[in-house]
């Protein structure tokens, strides 16, 4: 696949926030705003070859609608080296401040892609109370392309919750044949509070 | 908000969206369906533009909830927000509602009654906003008249704003809702049907109008405003960048306003005269601004007929060489037959070769010149191999059924064009490619619109359109060409909207206390509740929709006016009965539709336009059915 013609590009890895209102955005909604954020700060990005030309840009895990986050992360191919301070201060002031880029920093061309490089992923759940405890079901059935499917919450639930007056933090972790949405497993968790809100706060690499 | 179908619909905080807190008089200009089809909405864009920029005053926009979320907001007891302040569209001193088509109305009145505002003009007191209407469906306000305060005929950049500053003024002095009614009464451009008696048939017809002013002084005939700045004022509107998809989702740059081609079915051509061009300079700079602005990787070059500019080529040929190489797609949205030669499809190729789409309107010279549509079959066959050659593969050709003196050859003729062609597109792609080409005629029920030549022609019946699509689908003997038809339940509702006098506000509003809403919403339409409250006016939908009239007839439209004169179209009826055509006076001679004398302008045009299909002749020489 690799052409060994092709100009030498640099991979800018950017951390962004995606939150208030604006966690109600899609996956594809971020994508197009995102990509949209990249003309309007004016970065030199690669455009790909071929019939259907467009920017060279991958996006992380997708973040279910109504969930916020923290960190957030598109890696941008350039065609020409900026500096990271340089390129960072260009996306902000092209930014709206609830979906806006906080970090970046160059990583190898060969690195993992951000969608598969951090398959687990912390959440902080918000309650309109304090819970006194979260109690997770052994199984939360869901419908995917129409079809019912029951995942075992075990697989997916890494670090139970930790609960802290009211707020309460947990890791999920995304198997290639999936994941567990962290509102779906809140929403058939016992606990005795209201979810306020959901926000991923960290990505990491399998232990 | 995370149960709403699509949230983002609904939360602001757009790219290039803004509120000014500190404005006084407020404004919402509503779009009177979802946030995805309205918000690329032109008129919402510019007007709103132009009341921000006025001194203390503010607008905000707003758009009808989906119909889950109005079901929603009802069920809460929460009334219609507007998108930037979030704030009750009550609270606004006055809400303009665009009428972008013929199935939009039932949308007004989910709107005021959303918001918590009488539906009717005359039930509002001193504590409700002012209501106004405008856009394409206002040449006919009638089926509007009893929902608006006041209606602005024709373009609203600078009659919107005096309206409103009219408003403010006399709200700062006190005046009461009807003597501010009265003073809009006189205002150009601004029409207050609460101000006028509406009579009968037989006293329309004996009186010449069908409107009878309640007090002396009113003016009888309301003639559109035009904005006479349009052609040297900046391309570059700023816009809003949505984070939902919405329709047109990408920088639109009006490059001209007005067509005068002259097809004689057509309101837009009549409605926006006279054609006024911006120029070169200032759509390309128009584009790098917007562009840089907004981060859009798609720029329409928009218009009614944008290849009719006279310097289209240019234009084209310098945004080429501007975003060569840099994933930006040049698009235009409607390519006249006669004007897409082999450089056209050269210009507006770019990489991305999407479908193009045609429209030939009918399938025979014959009816192409009664409609004035003035391009060939050679035109058709010389934009398809030219379009072919350059690599496109898909191309939709834009057919009517039922407009006035079709014959069954007519609608046989249009399987025959299709099909030749699919011959064309054939010839000119490798055979290893054949398959993949696409060829497809989509064909629209004609519906008489007001302020055209055809005003006065019924719509055939809904059997009769029928059987004449089933005639087309039975000539069409290629299986690789595709006759997609566009389901006519709407068109009697298009066609009472388009063509019905003030009676038809009265079923706009019945249908909607029975349910009808999102008309143009096929999960939506609700026929029985139009059929019912039909029945329960005794408004006989069918007489309304198919009942043609003696071209001296007064049509329920007669007073408004959009600068083309009533007796001009009436030639051009009888012009289209004996297949004569008339030629566009932006290439040749004017025909004298009145237009430039009526509004004081004239077109204003870049660079004279040369010969793209009509040499400037008498009408006369086109009697042979060539339009080259």
């Amino acid at each position: 696949m690799t052409d060994p013609n092709a100009p030498k590009t640099y991979r800018l890895r950017c951390t962004y926030v995606e939150q208030g209102r604006l966690a109600m955005l899609s996956h594809l909604e971020v994508a197009h705003t995102l990509e949209r954020t990249v003309r309007r700060a004016k970065l030199p990005f690669a455009i790909s070859q071929g019939f259907s030309p467009h920017m060279k840009i991958a996006f992380g895990a997708a973040l279910p609608v109504g969930v916020g986050s923290t960190c957030e992360i598109f890696d941008l191919q350039l065609t020409r080296y900026v500096p990271p301070a340089e390129a960072l201060a260009a996306l902000q002031q092209a930014s709206v401040p609830d979906l806006m880029v906080q970090d970046c920093r160059y990583i190898e061309g060969k690195a993992p892609a951000a969608s598969v490089a951090f398959p687990l992923s912390t959440y902080e759940a918000i309650f309109d109370g304090s819970p006194t405890a979260i109690e997770a079901p052994e199984t939360v059935s869901v419908v995917r392309k129409r079809k019912e499917k029951t995942l075992v919450v075990t697989d997916y639930l890494v670090k139970p919750f930790e609960i802290e007056e009211n707020r309460a933090t947990f890791a999920l972790r995304a198997l290639p044949t999936g994941s567990l949405r962290p509102d779906v497993l809140l929403a058939h968790c016992k606990v005795d509070a209201a979810v306020v809100s959901i926000t991923r706060i960290a990505q990491s690499e399998e232990r | 908000m995370a149960r709403a179908e699509r949230p983002s619909r609904y939360i602001n905080h757009e790219w290039g969206s803004s509120s000014k807190l500190d404005a006084s008089f407020r404004f919402c200009m509503v779009y009177p369906d979802t946030y995805e089809l309205g918000q690329a909405n032109q008129a919402v864009r510019i007007l709103v533009n132009v009341v921000n920029a006025q001194d203390g005053m503010a607008a905000e926009r707003g758009f009808l909830p989906a119909a889950d979320m109005c079901d929603a907001l009802r069920d809460q007891g929460l009334p219609m927000f507007s998108i930037e302040g979030c704030a009750p569209l009550r609270a606004f001193d006055v809400i303009g509602i665009t009428l972008p088509h013929e199935l939009a109305a039932t949308n007004v009145l989910e709107v005021l009654d959303l918001a918590g505002i009488p539906v009717r003009a005359g039930d509002r007191t001193c504590d409700d906003p002012f209501v106004v209407g405008g856009g394409p469906c206002a040449y006919n306000p009638e089926p509007y008249a009893l929902f608006f305060d006041a209606i602005n005929i024709g373009e609203g950049e600078q009659s919107l704003v005096e309206g409103l500053q009219l408003i403010r003024e006399a709200k700062e002095q006190g005046a009461s809702r009807d003597d501010i009614r009265r003073a809009l009464a006189n205002l150009e451009g601004w029409y207050v049907p609460l101000l006028y008696r509406w009579r009968n048939e037989e006293e329309a017809q004996a009186a010449g109008s069908w409107i009878e002013p309640l007090e002396e002084g009113l003016p009888t005939t309301i003639t559109k405003r035009v904005f006479d700045g349009f052609a040297q004022s900046p391309g570059w509107e700023p816009c809003i960048v949505p984070f939902a998809e919405a329709v047109h989702d990408r920088l639109n740059v009006e490059i001209l306003r007005g067509c005068a081609r002259g097809c004689r079915f057509c309101q837009a051509g009549m409605m926006y005269r006279p054609v006024r061009e911006r120029t070169a300079d200032n759509i390309v700079a128009s584009v790098v601004e917007g562009l840089a602005q907004t981060g859009y990787d798609e720029v329409s070059l928009t218009s009614l007929s944008s290849t009719d500019h006279s310097q289209i080529r240019e234009i084209l040929t310098r945004l080429n060489e501007v975003y060569a190489g840099k994933g930006v797609r040049i698009s235009i949205p409607s390519q006249r037959l006669d004007s897409f030669g082999v450089d056209m499809a050269g210009l507006v190729a770019g990489q991305k070769k999407g479908g193009l789409t045609f429209a030939p309107e009918a399938g025979t010279q014959r009816l192409r010149d009664v409609i004035n549509k003035n391009v060939t079959e050679e035109d058709l066959f010389g934009a398809v191999d030219a379009s072919f050659a350059a690599g496109w593969r898909r191309c939709k050709l834009y057919f009517m059924i039922g407009l006035p003196t079709e014959t069954d050859e007519d609608v046989k003729g249009i399987a025959r064009l299709v099909q030749q062609a699919y011959d064309h597109a054939r010839a000119v792609v490798p055979k290893e490619q054949r398959g993949s080409i696409q060829i497809g005629a989509s064909v629209a029920l004609f519906v008489p619109k007001a302020q055209t030549p055809f005003q006065w022609d019924g719509q055939i019946p809904p059997d009769e359109a029928l059987r004449r699509v089933n005639l087309l689908r039975h000539s069409v003997k290629y299986r690789a060409v595709s006759i997609s038809w566009h389901d006519p339940k709407t068109s009697f509702v298009e066609a009472v909207m388009s063509r019905g006098g003030r009676e038809a506000s009265y079923l706009v509003e019945e249908a909607w206390r029975r349910g009808a809403r999102f008309d143009a919403w096929s999960e939506h339409f609700n026929e029985q509740a139009w059929r019912d409250a039909a029945s329960a006016l005794a408004f006989d939908v069918e007489a309304a929709a198919q009942t043609s009239y003696p071209l001296d007839y007064v049509m329920p439209w007669g007073h408004i006016s959009c600068g083309v004169s009533t007796k001009w179209l009436a030639r051009e009826r009888d012009r289209a009965e004996r297949e004569t055509t008339t030629p566009d006076c932006t290439f040749g001679s004017c025909s004298g539709c009145g237009a430039c004398m009526r509004l004081g302008l004239d077109n204003e045009l870049a660079e004279p336009r040369v010969g793209t299909c009509q040499p400037a002749e008498t009408p006369d020489s086109f009697e042979g059915g060539s339009a080259r």
